[in-house]
C-alpha cells in the first residue's frame, strides 16, 4: 500500500499542472452542480419552500363580527393551530395618483405567531396609529415606498412604515389593532394550520373541524393555501422550465468536463504505467496508483466547489426565487451531500474505465501506447490534409482531433452544450427584452403628465411631490399647448373609468384614449384599434378568463351610464383588467369628462428637463411624473441569471478545452519538440494547437446553436404558458441572422479561449528538455 | 573544397540546475567538413549540438552559425534559422506517426511555405536518391529502425541547410543497418554537405569523419584531423 501511496503522490507532484487542472475542473464542475441542483430544488418548490419557513396558513377564514366573536372563534378552532382573530377593513382606495386597488387592512399586534409569521424585508413592523405596512413580495418594488401616505376620505391617513411579505396573502395592509378599529372593520379574519391540508377535501375537513359550533351565517368566506399556491405559481411560473433547463445543462456540463478530464488523465499515463508495470507493480496496485493519483485533487476540488457553490450560487437561485417570498435560502442537506459523494463517484468511475484498461495492458504495449492511438480514419484525414494549400500548421492542427476521437467527442460535447447555453441564454434574454418594451413601452423618449385624479376616488400621496394636480387649463387647451412645446412629437390624452362588466364577477378599468393612439398606445395583436363609441379592444387573458372571443360584445356599466361595447381587437398589456376604447365611448358613458393624464412623445434629442420644464410653464396645475422605470424585476431577474449561468457553463466548457489542450500538448510534446527542431516557430505550434481546438469549437458552434434555438423554441411557449403571457411570436421572433453568425462562432471563442493559454505554454516549452527528457 | 566558417563557438557554456553540462568550449567547422564529436555519456556532446542548432541557450559565450550570432535572435528567429540553415538527425528518429514517409519528410519544405504538391516532389526526389521510394506511403510505426533514419535524413536534407547535424544516428541501430546510414551520411559530405555529428561508435567516427572531438565533462579533452579510412 505504501508503494501505490508513494507512486500515486509522485504522480500527482510530477504532474503539479494536470493535478491543478483536475482540481480547478472538479472544484468548478461542483460548484455548478451545486447550483444547479439548488436551482431544480428550488424551482420545484418556491412557494411550498417560502409556505413551510413561514408556517404559512392552509386556511384564512373572514367571520362576520356581528354574528360571532373573538372568544367563540377561538373555542372553535380548539387545539387546531391559529392565528387571530384579526379585525379586518377593506379600504377602497383606486387608481389613482398611483396605483393601488382594493386593500384589505388586518389589525395585527406581532407580525409572528404560530401561523403566517411575516418576514419584514423592509422598514419595520406598525406600532403605532398612522402607521401601516404593505404585503410585498421581498425585492419588488412599486410606485409606494417607505414614507408613501395613503389617503382615503373619511378615513385617518396612514404612512408605510414597513414592506412584509405573506406568503398565504392572508392581507394587503396591515395596521395595529388599536388603528384598524379607525378604519371601521368588517371582517373577524382567522388563520389556521391542519395537519393534512394536501387536498381540497382535507382542507375541506379541517375548515369543517374548526368552524362547528359557531353560528349560522358567521362564516363569510375563505381561502384556500391550494388557492394561493396555484396563483403564485402561475405568476412566478415563468421561471421555472428556465431554471429547470439551466439546472440539467449545468449538470451535464459539469459531468462530461469531469468524465473528459479524469480519464484523460489516465489515458496520457499509459506509459507511466507501462514503467509501473515493469518495476513490479501488480496489475491492482497500478490501478490502485491511477485511483489514487486523481482522487487527491478530485477530493479536495470537489470540497471546494461545494464551498463556493454554496457560496456563489445561493445569490444567483435566491434572487431567482425571491419573488415566491423566500428571504432565507439554504440548500436543502441532499444537494450538499449529492455534490460531496456523487462527484468523487463521478471521477472514479470516469478514472475505473480507461485504469482497467491500464490494468489489463501488457508492459511492453503501455510504454510505446502512450504517444496516440492511430485508426486509418485519422491517418487518411491526416494525409488528405497534408495536400490541402492550408498552411502546414494550420493543416496538422485539424487534423489533432482525429487522433483521439473519444476525447475530442467529450470536448465536443461541451463544447457543443455551451454554445447552446450561450444561444439559448441570449435567446431568453432577447426575448424578455422584447417584451418588456411590447408591455412596458420604453419612457425614455415620453413624459407622462398628469392634470389631475379622476373625481370622486382616493389618492395615494406621496409627501414629497407636494399637492395633487389639478390642470388649470380645460383638456382641449391643454392638449393644444402639449402639442405647440418644442420638440413635441405625439401626444395622447388618456382618461378612465371603473366598470363593471355583466356577467363577470370583477372589474374591468376602461382607460380611453384621444390623439396619436398609433405611436404612444398598446400593441395591437389582432383586430384593431376601436375606431368609433361602440367598440373595445382587450388582452388576450380577459378573453381567456371570460371565455370570449373577438367579435362578441360586453356590457359594461360605469356609475348609472350602461353600454354595449364590441370587441375589435386583441391588444399586448401586462394588467388583464385594463379595456381599451376610444374617446368617443368615453363620450356615452361619462360625457363631459376631462383627460386626467397625457403622454407626451419629443423627439430625439430633445431634453428632458427644460421640455419639462416648457410643460409647466404652459399649464403650472400640471404635474410630470419622474422618468418611469421601463423594465420590471422578474425580467431583471431572468435576465442576470442568464448572464451569470452563461459565464458560468462557458466558462467550465472552456475549462474542458483548456484540459484537452493540455493533455494533447503533454502527449505530442516530444512531436512538438521535433517540429519546432525542423523550424516550426513558437507562433506556427499555437496556431497548431488552437486550430485544433478552433475546428471542435466551430462545429460545436455550428451544431450547438441550432440546438439552442430549438430549446430556445420549445422553452419559450411554455414560460409563456405558464406566465400566461401574450403575444408569443414576440417571444419566439428573436433570432436574427447575425445574432445567429455570432452565436455559432461562440464555440470558436469559447473554443479558442480555452485553448491559447496552453497553447502558448506547449509552444515555449524549451525543446532541449522535451528531448532531453522523452 | 572552400574554407569558409560554417560554425564558430567561443568559450560556451552551459549550466543546468544542478550540473555543469558545457564548461568553456570553443570549437571551428568548416564548410565540407565531416566532424565527429565523441565522448562518454553525460559529457555534453547533445548539448553542444542543441547549442549549434539553437534549440537552448548558451549560460554565456557565443555560437555563431553561418555569420549568424544565435545569441542575437529571438525564439522565432531562431525556427527560421533551423529551417533554412539547419538540418536535423536523432537518435530516435522523431518522425510523426500520423503521417506517411513521404508526408513526414515534405513537412519541412511546407513548413517554409513551399506548396504541398512541389513540396512532395522534392521529398520523391530525396527517397529515390536514398534508396527508399518503394517505403514512400508507408507509416513510421511499419518501418524498420534503418528506414525510419533514412526517412528522417531525407527530412534534414528537404531545405538544402548549410550544415547538417546527427545526434547518435545509429545509436537506436543494429549495425548493419548502423552502417548502411553512416554510408549515407558520409556519401552526403562527400558531395560537399557539412556534418557534424555525435557517436559513442569509434569504428564509425574514424570512417566517416575528417575530425574527431572528445568531449570529457563539458570540455574538449582532444582533436584529431583524420585520414578517411575508405
Ligand atoms: N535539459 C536538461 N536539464 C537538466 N540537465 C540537463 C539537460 N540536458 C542535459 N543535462 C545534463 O547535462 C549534462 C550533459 O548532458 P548531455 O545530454 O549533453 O550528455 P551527452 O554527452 O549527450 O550524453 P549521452 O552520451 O548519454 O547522450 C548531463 O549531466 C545532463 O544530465
Ligand atoms: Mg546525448
Amino acid at each position: 500500500m505504501s508503494a501505490v501511496w508513494s507512486a500515486a503522490w509522485a504522480a500527482v507532484r510530477r504532474r503539479l499542472l494536470q493535478t491543478i487542472v483536475i482540481g480547478v475542473v472538479v472544484c468548478a464542475s461542483t460548484a455548478t452542480i451545486v447550483m444547479a441542483l439548488g436551482l431544480l430544488e428550488s424551482a420545484a418548490a418556491p412557494f411550498d419552500r417560502a409556505f413551510a419557513t413561514q408556517r404559512g396558513a392552509h386556511l384564512a377564514a373572514a367571520f362576520d363580527p356581528a354574528k360571532t366573536s373573538d372568544d367563540q372563534l377561538r373555542k372553535a378552532a380548539g387545539q387546531t393551530e391559529s392565528a387571530g382573530p384579526f379585525a379586518q377593513s377593506t379600504l377602497d382606495t383606486s387608481t389613482g395618483e398611483i396605483f393601488k386597488g382594493t386593500l384589505t387592512v388586518a389589525g395585527r399586534a406581532d407580525p409572528g405567531g404560530p401561523v403566517d409569521r411575516l418576514t419584514i424585508w423592509e422598514g419595520r413592523w406598525a406600532t403605532a396609529p398612522g402607521e401601516i405596512v404593505l404585503n410585498r413580495a421581498p425585492g419588488g418594488n412599486g410606485r409606494t415606498n417607505l414614507g408613501f401616505q395613503l389617503t382615503v376620505p373619511g378615513r385617518p391617513t396612514l404612512t408605510v412604515v414597513g414592506f412584509a411579505h405573506s406568503v398565504t396573502g392572508s392581507a394587503d395592509a396591515w395596521v395595529t389593532p388599536e388603528q384598524v378599529e379607525a378604519l371601521q372593520p368588517t371582517v373577524l379574519q382567522m388563520l389556521y394550520r391542519f395537519p393534512n391540508a394536501g387536498t381540497a377535501a382535507e382542507v375541506a375537513e379541517g375548515q369543517k373541524s374548526v368552524t362547528a359550533g359557531l353560528p349560522e351565517g358567521a362564516l363569510l368566506g375563505t381561502l384556500s393555501h391550494l388557492t394561493v399556491k396555484d396563483k403564485a405559481t402561475s405568476e412566478l411560473g415563468v421561471f421555472i422550465p428556465f431554471l429547470l433547463i439551466f439546472g440539467v445543462l449545468g449538470l451535464v456540463v459539469a459531468v462530461l468536463i469531469v468524465a473528459n478530464v479524469v480519464s484523460g488523465a489516465v489515458v496520457a499515463g499509459f506509459r507511466h504505467i507501462g514503467m509501473l508495470k515493469a518495476l513490479g507493480f501488480t496489475p491492482g496496485q497500478v490501478m490502485a496508483v491511477y485511483l489514487v493519483m486523481v482522487s487527491i485533487p478530485a477530493v479536495a476540488g470537489c470540497v471546494l466547489g461545494t464551498l463556493a457553490g454554496n457560496v456563489f450560487a445561493k445569490p444567483i437561485v435566491q434572487d431567482a426565487v425571491e419573488g415566491f417570498g423566500v428571504t432565507e435560502l439554504s440548500f436543502a442537506p441532499w444537494v450538499n451531500a449529492v455534490a460531496l459523494l456523487g462527484m468523487p463517484a463521478l471521477v472514479i468511475s470516469a478514472a475505473l474505465v480507461p485504469a482497467i484498461r491500464a490494468r489489463r495492458l501488457p508492459a511492453a504495449q503501455a510504454i510505446s501506447a502512450g504517444t496516440t492511438a492511430h485508426s486509418g480514419r485519422a491517418l487518411r484525414v491526416q494525409r488528405w490534409l497534408s495536400g490541402t494549400p492550408l498552411p502546414r500548421s494550420v493543416s496538422l492542427g485539424l487534423g489533432l482531433p482525429f487522433a483521439r476521437l473519444g476525447r475530442s467527442a467529450l470536448t465536443l460535447a461541451a463544447v457543443v452544450l455551451g454554445v447552446m447555453t450561450v444561444t439559448l441564454a441570449t435567446g431568453v434574454t432577447m426575448s424578455i427584452t422584447a417584451y418588456n418594451d411590447a408591455v412596458r413601452p420604453s419612457y425614455a423618449d415620453r413624459v407622462e403628465v398628469l392634470a389631475g385624479g379622476p373625481p370622486g376616488l382616493p389618492v395615494m400621496r406621496n409627501p414629497e411631490m407636494g399637492e395633487p394636480p389639478a390642470a388649470a387649463l380645460s383638456d382641449a387647451d391643454d392638449e393644444k399647448m402639449l402639442r405647440a412645446v418644442p420638440g413635441t412629437a405625439a401626444v395622447m390624452a388618456v382618461s378612465q373609468l371603473e366598470t363593471e362588466v355583466a356577467g363577470g364577477t370583477q372589474n374591468a378599468t376602461v382607460l380611453f384614449y384621444r390623439g396619436d393612439v398609433s405611436a404612444l398606445g398598446p400593441r395591437v395583436l389582432t383586430g384593431h384599434w376601436p375606431d368609433g363609441p361602440g367598440q373595445v379592444a382587450v388582452p388576450s387573458r380577459f378573453l381567456n378568463q371570460r371565455g370570449l372571443s373577438v367579435g362578441d360584445t360586453i356590457t359594461v356599466q360605469a356609475k348609472e351610464n350602461r353600454t354595449q361595447l364590441k370587441i375589435v381587437g386583441v391588444v399586448l398589456t401586462n394588467n388583464e383588467d385594463q379595456i381599451f376604447a376610444d374617446w368617443t365611448a368615453l363620450n356615452v358613458l361619462a360625457p363631459g369628462t376631462r383627460a386626467h393624464a397625457y403622454q407626451v412623445k419629443f423627439t430625439p434629442g430633445t431634453d428632458r428637463a427644460s421640455f419639462t420644464a416648457a410643460i409647466g410653464k404652459g399649464d403650472p396645475g400640471l404635474r410630470v411624473l419622474p422618468p418611469r422605470d421601463g423594465s420590471s424585476s422578474t425580467a431583471v431577474i431572468i435576465i442576470s441569471a442568464s448572464v451569470v449561468l452563461t459565464l458560468v457553463l462557458g466558462a467550465v466548457a472552456a475549462l474542458g478545452v483548456f484540459n484537452t489542450v493540455v493533455l494533447n500538448a503533454r502527449e505530442r510534446r516530444r512531436d512538438l519538440g521535433m517540429l519546432k527542431s525542423i523550424g516550426m516557430t513558437p507562433r506556427q505550434v499555437t496556431v497548431l494547437l488552437s486550430t485544433s481546438m478552433g475546428a471542435l469549437g466551430l462545429v460545436g458552434g455550428l451544431v450547438g446553436m441550432p440546438v439552442g434555438v430549438a430549446v430556445h423554441q420549445l422553452l419559450v411557449p411554455a414560460m409563456a404558458h405558464a406566465g400566461q403571457a401574450d403575444a408569443v411570436d414576440i417571444l419566439m421572433d428573436v433570432y436574427h441572422a447575425p445574432a445567429l453568425a455570432l452565436l455559432a462562432l461562440a464555440g470558436v471563442v469559447i473554443a479558442v479561449l480555452g485553448a491559447l493559454v496552453p497553447a502558448r505554454g506547449a509552444a515555449h516549452l524549451s525543446i532541449a528538455t522535451v528531448l532531453h527528457n522523452e | 573544397m572552400n574554407n569558409d566558417v560554417v560554425v564558430a563557438i567561443t568559450d560556451l557554456r552551459k549550466e543546468y540546475a544542478d550540473s555543469v553540462a558545457l564548461n568553456g568550449v570553443s570549437l571551428t567547422v568548416r564548410a565540407g567538413e565531416a566532424v565527429a564529436v565523441m565522448g562518454p555519456s553525460g559529457s555534453g556532446k547533445s548539448t553542444l549540438l542543441n547549442m549549434i542548432a539553437g534549440l537552448d541557450r548558451p549560460t554565456s559565450g557565443s555560437v555563431v552559425v553561418h555569420g549568424t550570432d544565435l545569441g542575437s535572435l529571438d525564439e522565432t528567429g531562431l525556427a527560421l534559422f533551423r529551417r533554412r540553415g539547419i538540418g536535423m538527425i536523432f537518435q530516435f528518429f522523431n518522425l510523426l506517426d500520423d503521417l506517411s514517409a513521404l508526408d513526414n519528410v515534405a513537412l519541412a519544405a511546407q513548413l517554409t511555405g513551399t506548396p504541398a504538391s512541389q513540396a512532395r516532389k522534392r521529398a520523391l526526389e530525396l527517397f529515390g536518391e536514398l534508396g527508399i521510394s518503394n517505403r514512400r506511403n508507408i507509416y513510421p510505426a511499419r518501418l524498420s529502425g534503418g528506414e525510419r533514419q533514412r526517412v528522417a535524413v531525407a527530412r534534414a536534407l528537404m531545405n538544402r541547410p548549410a550544415l547538417l547535424l546527427a545526434d547518435e544516428p545509429t545509436g537506436a541501430l543494429d549495425s548493419r543497418s548502423g552502417e548502411q546510414v553512416m554510408d549515407l551520411l558520409l556519401d552526403l559530405n562527400q558531395i560537399g554537405q557539412t556534418l557534424l555529428l555525435v557517436t559513442h561508435d569509434e569504428r564509425l567516427a574514424t570512417r566517416c569523419a575528417s575530425r574527431v572531438v572528445e568531449v570529457v565533462d563539458g570540455r574538449i579533452a582532444r582533436e584529431q584531423s583524420l585520414e578517411r579510412t575508405s
